[in-house]
């Protein structure tokens, strides 16, 4: 948890704000926690030791986000998270209008997933990783890779000449390199420049 | 019922600024084709919600974007500082 320690002569809206700048949140985030109180004389010069944290459920907060999200948008959804291994957390939305959310070759997907992960880093320090997925389409695109990468893969080793992928985003890249990383045959390397990059699959022996 | 924009870019723009006091969002013009929202934010601000590349600022356009395609809109945003 992000935290912050201030030496003040009092306790209110203004070190709220001095603590959120210095823990780049927004205040409404930002819990004060007196650690240490001191009197001067006669109750004069009195000052605090303060901690500031920043409020913050992975969970909780992340799904208040989409949701609102979703009622802003006017899209009637049911969100659901859950923490994965290796500082993942899995999104799931459930609604019956999947194409709007999903955009052409998931586009609205990934710009949900930049957002929500870029509030997850924002708030905490564990580098979390967001996977957002509506009505399964990931998971059904993820099989599509693989049979697209396994058939190409074959026709490579098959024929020796290597064979260039259409253009797909790190994610699906990712798919490819991962399912391929095992044969013998083949050897898979991303080329081209974003938002243009793409695999090609390569023959390993010549 | 139409889809309040400026609500849905202000909740999106929100959580990621220092200073929400100075965070503005207001739709600056409206036709039959497109929207026109404009965001202002304080200027330590700006790079937190353009985002490294404009990625975050692309990102809530793309949002934007798909919510208007319901009313067969499209919609520009423009971000700035005060």
């Amino acid at each position: 948890m992000k935290s912050f320690r201030l030496e003040t002569k009092s306790i209110g809206e203004q070190e709220k704000k001095l603590a959120a700048k210095e823990l780049g949140v927004n205040p409404n985030y930002v819990e004060l926690k007196v650690v240490e109180e001191r009197k001067g004389l006669f109750h004069l010069n009195r000052s605090y030791t303060i901690e500031a944290t920043v409020k913050f459920d992975v969970i909780k907060d992340s799904i208040a986000y989409l949701n609102l999200m979703l009622t802003n948008m006017e899209v009637e959804a049911f969100v659901e998270a859950r923490q994965g291994e290796d500082r993942q957390i899995i999104f799931t939305v459930d609604t019956n209008e999947n194409p709007l959310l999903i955009g052409k070759n998931g586009k609205t997907l990934d710009a949900i997933q930049v957002l929500i992960k870029n509030l997850l880093n924002v708030y905490t320090e564990e580098h979390y990783v967001a996977l957002v997925d509506v009505g399964g389409y990931k998971e059904q695109r993820k099989k599509q890779l693989e049979i697209l990468a396994t058939k190409t893969a074959k026709d490579v080793a098959r024929t020796k000449i290597k064979v260039r992928l259409g253009k797909m985003n790190a994610y699906e890249r990712r798919v490819i390199h991962t399912k391929l990383a095992e044969w013998r045959d083949v050897s898979t390397e991303s080329e081209g420049e974003e938002p243009n990059r793409y695999v090609v699959i390569k023959p390993k022996h010549k | 019922m139409a889809v309040n924009f400026e609500k849905l870019i202000l909740d999106l723009v929100k959580p990621l600024v220092v200073h929400p006091d100075d965070l503005m969002v207001k739709k600056f013009s409206e036709d039959e084709e497109s929207i026109t929202i404009q965001v202002l934010v304080h200027q330590d601000d700006l790079g937190r919600v353009i985002g490294k590349g404009g990625k975050i600022a692309n990102a809530i356009r793309t949002i934007a974007y798909a919510a208007a395609s319901r009313i067969g809109k499209k919609i520009n945003i423009d971000i700035d500082a005060f």
